[in-house]
């Protein structure tokens, strides 16, 4: 029973790792940006999220506003900053460092230092009982979110216009932009839909991973073992790379423990050096 | 072109007479520049003249760092052995990087060199008995004969400088000028008969011992180590430094070195919020700079000569 | 000839003229702290505990103006190094204080100890062999801090008296984590107790369920050593799977009870055991003034940084003060700390012959306040010196340093092996 314990954990974070891989993986997928500032508007989500329920009780508000806020933080970087800096690596990495710089000392100024883990909303913040052992209910529903996200997302890239807008940018801008695809509008929406799906990641996993100073470094660095591992610009990459880096790295703790700190980055060479573009990438 | 030996002689000037005039704090500063300044070229010389960019160059710079530390601290090693020691160590680990990261390209490089990199801090991290965990190992004592500020830093001059000229002749030699065609197109270096992979490995094995040359500089300037000096921040540091300078001019990363060791020392000392400040200069080079400092030095020097 | 006899007459009159000129300069001390960076509230809360202390004296002792001068460690120890060149070589500083990260205190004690600069570890860097005889003992640091073992000790104390027999542990996995468990091991164990059950989770560990689940039924208690978020999220499970109606929790260095952390947990708070040197509910006026001062301030409760910053503050305007300003003549500056004695928010301070202090520990208890959740004090233990309970000696003739006691410690025999 412990084992279905372990998996249902390895699973919810799984989840939760594919809400921060896949805008993650979308923006690079049709931008190829590698946006370091990811992990801040996860920790940004979280903080706001955390401020929202302190002043009004409500994790359903937070929910929704956080993520919209980062959303519009991150349609402002892409159209005024990164825009500038289509398909070179080394600037965009030196301006999403800035700002990644800029976002962690204000974050410390607005909130402190102190860590903070969100509260649950009142609805799922029980358990209940999986044979033996009880299991708190805000993990499944986690489970859940994620899930459904997953769908809409895969209903939207495969069955709506802008969606095969998005799989042509990806595949090509040039052609999709000579086909009068206004790409420019794509691009700025698309990176905002990537800063909120990280926004909601935080709130989400706000009563898990909670929100503290280096929080955002950490996560950047999770979400872009998996989307490397899931391969970039892929969805299907981002869900089962989550859910394969969640499991590996629940049951990587409880086997060897003294490995925990590199739980993560093990697996993650292995895969790459036998397929370099990850699981499901294309280059 | 003429201007070029003459600048070589002004800095030459005015780094050997620097200790006798500065302050000794600055002594050391400068010290510290140095050394990065080498970490930097010897990352240029993966990224700006292989094409290869990398997210674990400070493995290199950790592993030199910490095999001088445990043989000298632990096993009571002399320096004549746990220098070279550390020195062999980070070529071992550069070819053993090539040989599992040489398949990825692009962003996937720049994640495959980040985890193995992180795999070896998580070793210096995790080995307590041998690393001292978190705590790092002090009590490290220079040798003898730079056990003063001011000889140790011409020890480091020097070598400083002679890597630099190693550096140079090595991209204006036939292997540099192949390294900087593959960076163009592998494939056509391919159909010209040139063994890319092998050129690759070998770029990436000097550009690890350089860098490892640099670690070993800075265990005996700090006298400790710690798992910071191979940590992924230590990596993002040199990289920045790197992109700052110049990608590919050898000299820009060595004075993005400067640039952010000065910029951070005086800052931090001034206020709390010098990571904001910092930030906002990454962002300001970037957009007013693209090509770092160098590049800016060159688009405005050679502006003005423009007829 | 005359000129000579002139300048014999002369000059001893000059001297005292001169030395009391170089007595005109500031006493500045050079505060090393985290500012940014994970450990930014325990710089903070050291800083503003020390500046109140020297503006309560008028930021003057022995004749001389008192300058701080504060640098950030950014977490990093080579940085920290570098801070203090800065400090000593530049700014010209005649003390160093502060040092929250024992990587940053371990990497300037060779350069301190060189210098001959006196080193006051007013911030929490514990290390136990920074004041004890051994290749990093350093003559010149003064600890007004705590170090790690005293905590753990209390703890046991305390668990033992109040029934404890069997207790589960529950430590993050790290050198720290191991040196703390270790520390209540030796402790409890010698008592009459054992610890039936070790668990260590790794640092940054989500997920306590399966941690909480696996506590071994029929203990009297679970005692915890988790700093940062591990006990807040920890506690919050323990809470939620049930398992904290059936056990109390002794919480050694009351990480989870951090005061920032009562508030986020509540009611699952209430009824946690811990043990630290300080309580912002202790009820002397030394601490009610400090801790109505501090909340002007900061605008939040104080933590013990904030008490450690404030007696580090007083013991160093205490020796400046016996050797009349002159803290340049470091042999007798540092002499001076030996004997001195003071009252502090934290309780009484005084000096052992290793320069670490000897103060009070406390147990306490989360209750619900008129001002909300508190930590307050249920049991004290006073003249508490680094050893304690034990002698030097003592604890000098254990074989097993506590971090290779991992895995071993419910083994009470290992755990108590002489050499």
């Amino acid at each position: 029973m412990i084992w279905v314990i372990h998996t249902l954990n390895g699973i919810s974070f799984g989840m939760l790792l594919f809400l921060l891989a896949a805008g993650l993986s979308l923006i690079y997928g049709l931008m190829k940006i590698l946006n370091l500032t990811h992990g801040s508007y996860y920790l940004i989500g979280a903080y706001v999220g955390s401020t929202i329920i302190a002043k009004t009780g409500s994790f359903a508000l937070a929910l929704i506003v956080a993520p919209l806020v980062v959303a519009l933080l991150g349609a402002v970087m892409e159209r005024y900053f990164l825009r500038r800096f289509h398909l070179q690596e080394l600037p965009q990495t030196l301006l999403t460092f800035g700002f990644l710089f800029i976002f962690a000392d204000l974050m410390l100024w607005i909130w402190g230092g102190d860590p903070i883990v969100l509260p649950k909303p009142a609805a799922f913040s029980g358990s209940i009982s999986i044979g033996d052992a009880r299991y708190p209910t805000y993990r499944l529903a986690l489970i859940a979110v994620g899930l459904i996200v997953a769908l809409i997302l895969w209903w939207f890239q495969e069955r709506t216009r802008l969606g095969a807008m998005l799989r042509a940018g990806v595949d090509d801008a040039e052609i999709a932009g000579a086909l009068g695809i206004d790409v420019s509008l794509l691009f700025t929406l698309v990176f905002a839909v990537g800063a909120l799906l990280a926004a909601l990641g935080g709130v989400l996993g706000g009563p898990i991973i909670g929100a503290q100073p280096g929080a955002d470094f950490e996560v950047m660095l999770l979400a872009f073992v998996v989307v490397i591992v899931g391969g970039l610009g892929s969805l299907r990459g981002a869900l089962i790379g989550g859910l394969l880096v969640g499991l590996l790295d629940n049951f990587g703790k409880i086997f060897f423990p003294e490995l925990a700190l590199f739980t993560i980055f093990v697996p993650m060479a292995i895969i790459l050096s036998f397929r370099p573009t990850g699981l499901f990438g294309r280059l | 072109m003429a201007r070029i030996p003459l600048f070589i002689a002004l800095a030459a000037v005015v780094f050997v007479a620097l200790p006798f005039v500065v302050p000794s704090y600055y002594v050391g500063l400068t010290t510290k520049i140095l050394i990065f300044a080498l970490f930097a070229m010897s990352l240029d010389l993966l990224i700006g003249y292989t094409g290869l960019a990398s997210l674990g160059h400070a493995a290199f710079f950790g592993i030199s760092a910490y095999t001088i530390a445990v043989l000298s601290v632990k096993l009571r090693m002399s320096e004549w052995i746990a220098f070279p020691a550390g020195l062999t160590m980070a070529i071992a680990l550069g070819a053993v990087f090539a040989l599992l990261a040489l398949r990825a390209r692009g962003s996937y490089l720049l994640m495959i060199t980040l985890a193995l990199a992180q795999v070896v801090w998580g070793i210096a991290f995790g080995w307590r008995t041998m690393t001292g965990g978190d705590d790092g190992l002090p009590g490290l004592r220079r040798p003898a004969f730079v056990s003063d500020e001011t000889s140790f830093y011409f020890l480091v001059l020097g070598l400083v400088a002679a890597s630099t000229v190693v550096l140079v002749a090595l991209i204006r030699s036939p292997f540099g000028l192949a390294l900087q065609g593959i960076r163009e197109s592998e494939s056509r270096m391919q159909a010209l008969g040139f063994n890319v992979w092998r050129h690759q490995f070998v770029a990436f094995v000097i550009a690890a011992a350089f860098a490892g040359l640099a670690g070993a500089l800075y265990v005996y300037y700090n006298r400790f180590v710690s798992p910071d000096f191979l940590h992924v921040v230590r990596s993002a540091e040199v990289l920045i430094m790197v992109i700052i300078g110049g990608v590919g001019t050898l000299l820009g990363p060595a004075i993005g070195a400067a640039a952010i060791i000065l910029f951070e020392d005086i800052i931090s000392s001034q206020t709390q919020h010098w990571l904001l400040a910092l930030g906002i200069i990454y962002v300001a080079t970037t957009l007013f700079a693209p090509r770092g400092l160098i590049g800016l030095y060159r688009e405005r020097f050679m502006a003005r000569r423009k007829p | 000839m005359r000129a000579s006899w002139i300048a014999a007459g002369v000059l001893p009159l000059m001297l005292p003229i001169t030395s009391s000129f170089a007595q005109q300069g500031p006493i500045k001390i050079g505060l090393i702290l985290p500012l940014s960076g994970t450990f930014a509230p325990n710089g903070e809360d050291t800083l503003t505990g020390t500046r109140i202390y020297f503006d309560s004296i008028g930021n003057q002792v022995g004749g001389r103006k008192i300058e701080l001068i504060i640098e950030d460690e950014q977490g990093r120890p080579d940085v920290g190094l570098t801070k203090a060149r800065k400090l000593v070589e530049n700014d010209k500083v005649q003390i160093l204080a502060g040092f929250v990260s024992t990587a940053v205190a371990l990497a300037v004690n060779d350069y301190a100890r060189e210098k001959k600069i006196p080193m006051v570890l007013s911030g929490d860097a514990g290390a136990n062999e920074l004041t004890m005889p051994g290749p990093l003992y350093n003559p010149y640091i003064v600890r007004t801090s705590q170090n790690g073992r005293t905590p753990a000790a209390a703890a046991a104390a305390f668990a033992y008296k109040n029934g404890w027999r069997k207790v589960a542990t529950m430590t993050s996995d790290y050198a720290g984590g191991f040196d703390t468990i270790g520390g209540f091991a030796q402790a409890f164990c010698k008592l009459g107790g054992t610890i039936v059950q070790e668990q260590y989770p790794p640092i940054n560990t989500n997920d306590y369920g399966p941690y909480v689940t696996n506590v071994q039924s029929g203990v009297d208690g679970v005692v915890t050593f988790l700093p940062g978020s591990a006990g807040l999220k920890f506690v919050k499970q323990f809470d939620e799977l049930g398992m904290k109606a059936k056990y109390p929790l002794m919480d050694i260095f009351g990480q989870i009870v951090y005061e920032p952390f009562l508030p986020q947990l509540g009611d699952a708070a209430l009824g946690i055991y811990s043990t630290l040197h300080y309580a912002p509910t202790i009820k002397t006026p030394e601490n009610e003034a400090f801790v109505a001062e501090y909340m002007k301030r900061a605008k939040r409760i104080p933590s013990d940084n904030g008490a450690d910053g404030w007696a580090g503050a007083h013991a160093i305007a205490d020796a400046a003060k016996a050797v009349d300003g002159k803290v340049e003549d470091t042999e007798k500056f540092l002499a001076a700390f030996r004997p001195d004695k003071f009252a502090s928010p934290k309780g009484n301070i005084s000096f052992d012959k290793y320069g670490q202090l000897i103060q009070s520990m406390y147990v306490r208890k989360v209750e619900k306040t008129a001002d909300g959740y508190a930590n307050v004090v249920v049991e004290k233990f006073d003249n508490v010196d680094q050893f304690w309970p034990m002698t030097e000696a003592e604890l000098e003739s254990y074989k097993y340093r506590y971090s290779e006691l991992k895995g071993s410690m419910t083994n009470c025999a290992k755990v108590l092996e002489k050499k």
